[in-house]
C-alpha cells in the first residue's frame, strides 16, 4: 500500500516537474533570445543615427565650405570695386577659415571613395582660385587697380566656380542619397525590432500558458496526492494505534499465560513434593523394621528387600526431590519475570552513583569475602526512571561481576557512566573470566548460562536485567572475551517515557 | 492439643485431591482432630456454609481453609461472601491457602477479611510447620465458642 501510493507521486512529480522545466527553460530562452535581438537591433539603430548624423554633417560642412568660397569670391569683388580695405580683412577671414573647413570635410569624408575623389577636384580648384584670388588682391594692395580688374575679366573664375559649386552639389548630392538608403536602412531595421518583440511576446505568452496550466495540472495532482495521503496517515494511524492494541494484548496475553502457567504448575508440584515427603517419612519405619528383621531373624530378609529399602527408595526420593526443587525455582523465575513485566513503572529522578553505592553496601560482606574491590566512576550522569528497576538491574550485573572471577586474579569492578545526547550509558565492568562471544547472546535467555558452571543460579539474572532494561525503554549489550573480564553496557533514556516501554 | 470440644467443624475449600490429603494428614498429625469438610468446588462449599443444616451458618461455628483457584469460581468471591456484610459467617476465620505469593493478591485477600494467608509452599517441611501452626490456632479460637454457641 504505502509502495505504491508512493511510486504513484513520485512519477507524477517527476513527469510535471520535467514539463515545467522544460516550458521555463523555453522561457527563459526567448527571453533572453528577445533580449540579445533587441540589444542587436539597438545598437544597429544607434549606428545608424550615427551615420545620419554623419552624412548630415557632410552636407554641413559641404554647404559651410561653399559658402565660404561664395563669400570670398563677393569679398574679394567688393575689394576691387571700393578698394575698401574691410574687404580685403574680411576675404582674409574667409580665406584662412576655408583651409580648416575643408581639412574637416575631408576628415568626414575620408570613408567614401566617392566623395574623397570629388573633395580632391575640388582642392585643386580650390587651390588654383586661391592663387588667383591672392594675385588679385596682392595687385589691389599695390594700387595697381587696373591690371587687377584687366586680371579679373580675364581670368577663368567664374567657369571655375562653376565648376567648384558643381563639385559641391555634386558632394551634397551623394550625401543625400546616402541618407535616404540610412535612413531607409534604420527604418528595416527598427521594423525587425517590432518583429523581434512582437516574436518574443507571442513565444513568452505561450509559455507562460503552458507553466500556467502545467502549475495547474500539478497543482491538482498535488493536491489529489494530499487528500491520498491523509486518507492513508488516517488510515495509518488507525492501523498503527490496532497494531499497538493487539502488541499490547499479545503482550498482556504473554503475561497472563506466564502467571497462569507457573501458578497452575506449582500446584502438582507441591503434591509431588508432598508426598515424596510422606514417602520420605514412610521410609523411616521401613527402614526400622529391616533392622529389626535383620538383628532378629536374618532370613527372611532378601536382597532385594534390603535394597530397595536401603538405597533405591532413598535414592528415588533424594532425586525426585532435587528434580522439583529445581522445577520450583525454574517456574518461580518465569513468575518473577512475568510479575515484572506487569510491574507499574514509576519514574523518578535518581543517581545512578548513590545506587552503585548502596547496592556495593549491602554486599559488602559478599564483596569483602571474595576479596574484590568495587569503584564508581564519578561523576555518572543522573537519569528520570524507575528505581527498583534500575536497583535490580546493577546488583544483578554487580553480583555477577563477583561471582565469576578469573583465579589468581583479585576482582575489580568499575561502574561508570557517560551522557550522549537523550541517553545515558551505564557500564558494568570486570576483570573476572570473561565470556565466551560465541554465549554474548545467549546469555540474556531464559535459563541459559555460560562457561563453566561452578557457580549456583538457574539462568536468571541476565533474562531478568534484559527484561528489566527493555522495560525502562533501554537495551543491554555485554564486550568481552574470555579471561579478560566483561563489559556489560546498559542505554537507558535519560527520563523514561512511557511510550518507550513495551507493553 | 486435644481439643476439649470437638465442636469447631473445619471446612476444607481445595479442588487438589492430593493438596487436600497432604493438608488432612498435616492436620491429624498436629494433634488436630476436628471435623474435616472438604469440598472441591465453591458452589457445593457455599451451599454447604450457608444453607445446609448442618452447616457454619445454621449451627455451630467453623473455621474455612480456602484455596483461591477453584474449577468454578475465584476463591476470593467465597471469602468475600464470607466476609460481607450482614453475612451469618462475617466471623468465622478463614485462612486461605494457595501456591501464589503474588504481594497484590495477598494484599486483597487481608483486605476482603482473610485472617491468615498461607502460600502452599513445595518445601513440604516449612508447609507442614505451617499447618501444625495453625492447629495451633484453631485450639486457641476454639475457646471463645464453648461459651457462645
Amino acid at each position: 500500500m504505502i509502495t505504491t501510493v508512493r511510486n504513484r507521486f513520485v512519477v507524477s512529480e517527476g513527469r510535471f516537474g520535467r514539463v515545467l522545466v522544460t516550458f521555463m527553460a523555453l522561457g527563459f530562452l526567448a527571453l533572453v533570445g528577445a533580449g540579445i535581438a533587441a540589444g542587436w537591433a539597438t545598437s544597429r539603430n544607434a549606428d545608424y543615427t550615427r551615420w545620419v548624423n554623419h552624412t548630415y554633417e557632410v552636407e554641413l560642412s559641404v554647404s559651410n565650405a561653399r559658402r565660404l568660397i561664395e563669400q570670398g569670391e563677393a569679398s574679394r569683388r567688393g575689394y576691387l570695386l571700393t578698394g575698401n580695405v574691410e574687404y580685403r580683412d574680411a576675404y582674409r577671414r574667409w580665406a584662412a577659415s576655408l583651409t580648416p573647413a575643408l581639412v574637416r570635410l575631408q576628415r568626414l569624408t575620408r570613408d567614401n571613395p566617392r566623395q574623397v575623389a570629388a573633395l580632391r577636384v575640388l582642392r585643386t580648384e580650390i587651390a588654383a582660385l586661391l592663387v588667383q584670388r591672392g594675385r588679385t588682391m596682392a595687385l589691389i594692395d599695390a594700387g595697381r587697380i587696373e591690371a587687377a580688374t584687366a586680371l579679373f575679366r580675364g581670368e577663368a573664375s567664374v567657369r571655375r566656380l562653376a565648376v567648384i559649386r558643381n563639385a559641391f552639389e555634386g558632394m551634397a548630392v551623394t550625401e543625400r542619397r546616402l541618407l535616404e538608403q540610412r535612413d531607409a536602412a534604420q527604418r528595416a531595421n527598427v521594423r525587425a525590432f517590432y518583429v523581434i518583440l512582437a516574436i518574443a511576446a507571442v513565444l513568452l505568452a505561450f509559455v507562460a500558458l503552458a507553466s500556467l496550466l502545467t502549475v495547474l495540472r500539478y497543482t491538482r495532482d498535488l493536491s489529489q496526492s494530499r487528500d491520498t495521503l491523509r486518507d492513508f496517515n488516517a488510515r495509518l494511524e488507525e492501523t498503527v494505534s490496532e497494531r499497538t492494541a493487539d502488541l499490547s494484548r499479545a503482550n498482556e496475553e504473554i503475561q497472563r499465560f506466564a502467571y497462569i502457567v507457573s501458578h497452575d504448575l506449582r500446584s502438582p508440584l507441591v503434591n509431588v513434593m508432598g508426598f515424596t515427603a510422606e514417602l520420605s517419612a514412610a521410609t523411616t519405619p521401613l527402614t526400622e523394621m529391616l533392622d529389626r528383621a535383620e538383628a532378629e531373624c536374618p532370613g527372611i530378609v532378601s536382597e532385594d528387600a534390603r535394597l530397595a529399602v536401603r538405597e533405591d527408595l532413598p535414592e528415588a526420593i533424594g532425586f525426585i526431590r532435587t528434580s522439583t526443587q529445581k522445577m520450583d525455582r525454574l517456574i518461580n523465575a518465569i513468575l518473577k519475570l512475568s510479575r515484572e513485566g506487569r510491574r507499574v513503572i514509576t519514574p523518578e529522578p535518581i543517581d545512578p552513583a548513590a545506587v552503585t553505592e548502596t547496592i556495593a553496601g549491602s554486599i559488602r560482606h559478599l564483596l569483602d569475602d571474595r576479596g574484590v574491590t568495587l569503584t564508581v566512576e564519578r561523576p555518572i550522569p543522573g537519569l528520570v526512571t524507575d528505581r527498583v528497576a534500575l536497583e535490580q538491574i546493577l546488583s544483578n550485573l554487580i553480583e555477577n561481576a563477583t561471582k565469576y572471577l578469573q583465579p589468581g586474579r583479585p576482582g575489580t569492578i568499575t561502574v561508570s557512566g557517560e551522557s550522549r545526547r537523550d541517553r545515558v550509558i551505564l557500564s558494568v565492568a570486570d576483570n573476572g573470566r570473561g565470556i565466551d562471544p560465541r554465549d554474548h547472546q545467549r546469555i540474556f535467555d531464559l535459563f541459559r548460562r555460560s562457561g563453566q558452571q561452578d557457580q549456583p543460579g538457574e539462568g536468571i539474572g541476565l533474562a531478568h536485567v534484559r527484561a528489566l532494561a527493555y522495560r525502562l525503554g533501554g537495551t543491554i549489550d555485554v564486550d568481552s572475551a574470555l579471561g579478560r573480564g566483561s563489559t556489560f553496557r546498559i542505554n537507558l533514556p535519560k527520563a523514561f517515557d512511557v511510550q518507550d516501554s513495551p507493553s | 492439643m486435644n481439643a476439649p470440644h470437638q465442636s469447631v467443624g473445619i471446612v476444607m475449600i481445595e479442588d487438589d485431591e492430593g493438596h487436600a490429603r497432604l493438608i488432612e494428614k498435616n492436620i491429624r498429625r498436629a494433634g488436630i482432630l476436628n471435623d474435616i469438610k472438604h469440598f472441591t468446588d465453591g458452589t457445593q462449599a457455599l451451599h454447604y456454609l450457608f444453607e445446609a443444616a448442618d452447616g457454619p451458618a445454621k449451627s455451630g461455628p467453623a473455621l474455612v481453609l480456602l484455596d483461591l483457584n477453584l474449577p468454578d469460581m475465584s476463591g476470593t468471591d467465597i471469602l468475600a461472601q464470607i466476609k460481607a456484610e450482614g453475612s451469618a459467617l462475617k466471623r468465622t476465620p478463614v485462612v486461605v491457602l494457595t501456591t501464589t505469593d503474588d504481594k497484590i493478591e495477598i494484599q486483597r485477600c487481608y483486605d476482603l477479611g482473610c485472617n491468615v494467608y498461607i502460600t502452599k509452599p513445595v518445601n513440604y517441611e516449612s508447609f507442614a510447620q505451617a499447618i501444625r501452626q495453625l492447629g495451633l490456632f484453631l485450639s486457641v479460637i476454639q475457646v471463645p465458642e464453648v461459651e457462645e454457641h
